[in-house]
C-alpha cells in the first residue's frame, strides 16, 4: 500500500460518513483506492458471512507511539503490520446476543449500543463464537488459562495493540487522524458530549479508513499484555505484546470512551486494564471491543465478489 | 472481638482509682450486654451441640460432589458419588427431607446444566429440568423454583438466566412465574418464609444495572432493596437478610417482609476479610448462625475436568483453597476474619477442595 495516498482516502471516507451499523450494503470508502501487495485496492468495506460490516486494512509500515504523549507511548518506533479485516463498528449488544452470550451492559436502551462491562475473556469468547457461526477456525484455545491466541487461524480475535493503532491512525502521524483536536466531537463520544453514557455505534464520522468510534464511545480491549516499557523492546513486525506475567496481568485497552478527556482519546494513548474474573457486580462500563481477523488474498477476492 | 467503634465513646481512664473503677464497670457492662450470653462456651462446642447439618459442594477426585457434615464440621459424607456428573448448589427443603441441586454434564459450550431433587440421604434422585439453574424451595416445600438458561448454549455466568419457573413436585408440572417474561438476568434467588416474596440478585437486566430485588411470588410487584452487592439470603425467622456486600464482605440487616413495601434496616453485622473472598452466605434453621464460603481470589483451573473459567465464586468454577466457615449471626458490629484474636469464627472444612455454597438444615433423628 502506498501510504502517501491515504490522506486522500481519508478525505473520501469523511465525505461518506459512517452510515448505519449492522448488516446492510457495504459502502466503499476507498472506491478506486490504491493497489496493495495483494493486488486488491484498499482500504474498503466488506460484509462477512453473518452480515457484519468490516473494513479491509491493507498491510503497511507506520510509526507507532509518540514522544509527545505519556511516557508509555515512547519511544516512537517503526512497525510493520500485515493486512487484516477489522470491524467497522464496536461489537454491539445485538451482536453479542446473536452469539448466545449474556449481555452484561449497563446501558441497554438500544441493541445497537456497544456491549460494555465485558471482560477480556468474554470478549475472546465472543470472537470464538462468531468464528464458529461463520465456520472459521477459532483463534482462541479455551483450554488454556489466557485463552492463547493462534494468530494463523482464520477466525476472529481481538486486535493487537499495533493493529489497533495502525487502523486508527489511517496513514497519518498526528494524535488524531482527522487533524485538529477541536474536531474530536465530530468523531467521538467522549466525556464532554456523551451525556455520561454510551451511544449507538456509527453515529459519528468514521476515521480515514472508514472505521467508526475508534476515538470514543467505549474503550476497546486488545490482545496484548500491557507493559509501560514494551515499546523499547517491541519487535518490528506484527508485535503481539510482551509475555504474560504470572500475577496482576493487565491487558491493553485502546481508544477513548464516553468518560474520556480529549487527551485520553488520542490514537497513541495507552491504558492497561485488569482482566480479572471479578464477580458480575464489579465490572467496568467503559470497556468494549471490536474484532479483527487475518484474510488471505484469495479469500478477500471471494468476499469482495460476494458483495 | 468487639468492633472498636462500639466503645469509641468511652473516655480514656487515668491512673486514679475512681475513674479506673468507673471504666472497668462500664467496660464489663458493655461486654456482658453485647456479647451473646453463651459466648464463653468455645464456639466449636456451641456448634457441636446444634441439631443442624450443612450441605455443600466440593471437588474431589476430579468431580464435583455434594457433601453433608455436622454443624461443627465433623463427619463429612459424600451424598452423590457420581464420577460422571458434577453436582453443585445444594438447596434444602424447609422440612429438611429433600435437597434440590444442579448437575453439569458434558464440557465447555456443549455442557448441559440440569436440576435434580433427591432425598436428604441421597436416594430417589429425580431430574426436574434441563438448561436450568439456581433452584430454590417454596415456603411450603411443594414447589421448586428455578431460573431458565438464557440461551441453549452453555455459559457459566451467574446471570445467564431468563424468566422464572416453578416445578410442582406432586404434579410433576412446570408453570412460569406470573411475571416470568419480565424477569431477566436474575441469580441466586430465595423464597421468603411467609411465601410472599422471592429475593434475588439482578445483573444487567430489568432496567437495573445491578441490584438485589424483592419479586412478588404471585404477582408483578418488584422492589429494589437498594443494598450493594449480591447473593441475598433471607433468614428462616423471616426477620433478617444477609448478603454479599462485596468480594470481601458480608452484611446482615433486619428486613420487614410482612410490610406492604419491605425495606432493609441498618446493618447489624458486617463480616470483613481483607485477604480472602467471602461468598454464599446462608442462615442456620434457627436464624442464629451464618455459614459462608471463603478463599483466595482465582479464576478457576481448566486442568480440572468438569470446571469452567470465571470468577471462582461462580457455580462450576474450581476455587482452590476455599472452605466453609461459620459465625454467629446474633453478633453485632464488625467481625474481622483477619483478626487472630477473633473467637466467633470457625472454618468447618480445612481441605480447601473448592468447598462452596453451604446450605444448613435441621438434622432428622
Amino acid at each position: 500500500m502506498t501510504m502517501r495516498l491515504l490522506p486522500l482516502v481519508s478525505l473520501l471516507v469523511l465525505l461518506n460518513g459512517c452510515g448505519k451499523p449492522g448488516p446492510g450494503s457495504p459502502s466503499e470508502p476507498n472506491a478506486g483506492g490504491a493497489a496493495n501487495q495483494t493486488g486488491v485496492p484498499g482500504p474498503f468495506e466488506i460484509s462477512t458471512q453473518s452480515g457484519v460490516p468490516m473494513v479491509y486494512v491493507p498491510g503497511g509500515e507506520f510509526t507507532m507511539g509518540s514522544d509527545q504523549g505519556n511516557p508509555d507511548e515512547a519511544p516512537p518506533h517503526k512497525v510493520k503490520v500485515s493486512a487484516f479485516l477489522v470491524d467497522k463498528f464496536e461489537v454491539t449488544q445485538e451482536m453479542f446476543a446473536k452469539a448466545q452470550l449474556p449481555n452484561p451492559s449497563h446501558w441497554q436502551e438500544s441493541p445497537q449500543k456497544p456491549v460494555e462491562r465485558v471482560r477480556w475473556r468474554d470478549a475472546k469468547r465472543y470472537c470464538n463464537e462468531r468464528s464458529l457461526l461463520e465456520h472459521l477456525k477459532p483463534c482462541y484455545n479455551e483450554k488454556t488459562v489466557d485463552w492463547d491466541c493462534d494468530y494463523s487461524a482464520s477466525g476472529y480475535r481481538l486486535p493487537t495493540e499495533a493493529e489497533w493503532e495502525y487502523a486508527c491512525r489511517a496513514g497519518t502521524d498526528g494524535p488524531y487522524d482527522f487533524g485538529r483536536a477541536d474536531r474530536l466531537r465530530q468523531y467521538a463520544w467522549l466525556a464532554e458530549n456523551s451525556d455520561q453514557k454510551t451511544h449507538a455505534v456509527g453515529q459519528k464520522k468514521p476515521n480515514g479508513f472508514g472505521i467508526c468510534d475508534l476515538y470514543g464511545n467505549v474503550s476497546e480491549w486488545c490482545e496484548d499484555v500491557y507493559s509501560a516499557n514494551y515499546y523499547k523492546e517491541s519487535p518490528a513486525a506484527d508485535p503481539q505484546g510482551p509475555p504474560s506475567p504470572e500475577k496482576d496481568v493487565k491487558r491493553v485497552i485502546r481508544g477513548g470512551s464516553w468518560k474520556s478527556s480529549p487527551d485520553q482519546c488520542r490514537a497513541t494513548a495507552r491504558q492497561g486494564e485488569r482482566t480479572g474474573n471479578t464477580d458480575a457486580c464489579f465490572s467496568t462500563d467503559y470497556c468494549g471491543f471490536r474484532c479483527v481477523r487475518r484474510v488471505t488474498p484469495a479469500e478477500l477476492q471471494q468476499l469482495r465478489a460476494a458483495q | 472481638m468487639l468492633n472498636p467503634t462500639s466503645v469509641a465513646g468511652i473516655p480514656r481512664p487515668r491512673f486514679a482509682l475512681r475513674p479506673f473503677l468507673l471504666f472497668a464497670i462500664i467496660a464489663a457492662a458493655l461486654i456482658l450486654h453485647i456479647r451473646p450470653a453463651n459466648a464463653q462456651v468455645p464456639f466449636r462446642e456451641r456448634l457441636k451441640s446444634l441439631p443442624f447439618k450443612i450441605a455443600y459442594e466440593t471437588y474431589v477426585d476430579d468431580n464435583w460432589e455434594i457433601f453433608v457434615m455436622n454443624a461443627d464440621g465433623s463427619n463429612p459424607v459424600n451424598l452423590t458419588k457420581t464420577p460422571n456428573a458434577n453436582e453443585h448448589y445444594p438447596q434444602i427443603s424447609p422440612d429438611g427431607r429433600q435437597m434440590c441441586f444442579s448437575v453439569d454434564e458434558g464440557e465447555g459450550r456443549d455442557a448441559v446444566r440440569s436440576l435434580y431433587v433427591m432425598d436428604i440421604n441421597g436416594k430417589n434422585r429425580k431430574k426436574l429440568a434441563d438448561h436450568a439453574r439456581e433452584p430454590f424451595w417454596g415456603a411450603d416445600g411443594k414447589l421448586v423454583g428455578f431460573l431458565s438458561q438464557e440461551f441453549p448454549k452453555f455459559n457459566v455466568s451467574d446471570f445467564y438466566t431468563t424468566g422464572m419457573n416453578f416445578y410442582d413436585l406432586a404434579k410433576g408440572e412446570i408453570t412460569p412465574h406470573v411475571n416470568s417474561s419480565n424477569l431477566h438476568h436474575l441469580y441466586n434467588p430465595g423464597w421468603s418464609r411467609n411465601g410472599k416474596w422471592i429475593v434475588s440478585t439482578v445483573h444487567a437486566g430489568m432496567g437495573v444495572e445491578h441490584g438485589i430485588l424483592l419479586i412478588e411470588a404471585r404477582g408483578t410487584n418488584i422492589i429494589n432493596l437498594k443494598i450493594p452487592g449480591c447473593r441475598p439470603c433471607l433468614s428462616p425467622d423471616g426477620k433478617q437478610i444477609a448478603w454479599g456486600a462485596g468480594d470481601n464482605e458480608i452484611a446482615a440487616a433486619p428486613i420487614n417482609l410482612d410490610a406492604e413495601r419491605p425495606s432493609v434496616g441498618e446493618w447489624t453485622l458486617h463480616i470483613k476479610d481483607q485477604t480472602n473472598k467471602i461468598y454464599h452466605v446462608d442462615w442456620s434453621p434457627d436464624s442464629r448462625f451464618l455459614s459462608f464460603s471463603r478463599g483466595p481470589n482465582g479464576e478457576g483451573d481448566l486442568t480440572k475436568p468438569g470446571t469452567f473459567q470465571a470468577a471462582c465464586e461462580i457455580v462450576g468454577v474450581h476455587a482452590a483453597g476455599w472452605n466453609i466457615c461459620v459465625v454467629p449471626a446474633d453478633r453485632q458490629g464488625t467481625l474481622d476474619l483477619n483478626d487472630p484474636s477473633e473467637t466467633d469464627f470457625l472454618m468447618l472444612t480445612t481441605d480447601g477442595r473448592s468447598n462452596k455454597e453451604p446450605a444448613w438444615f435441621r438434622a432428622r433423628r
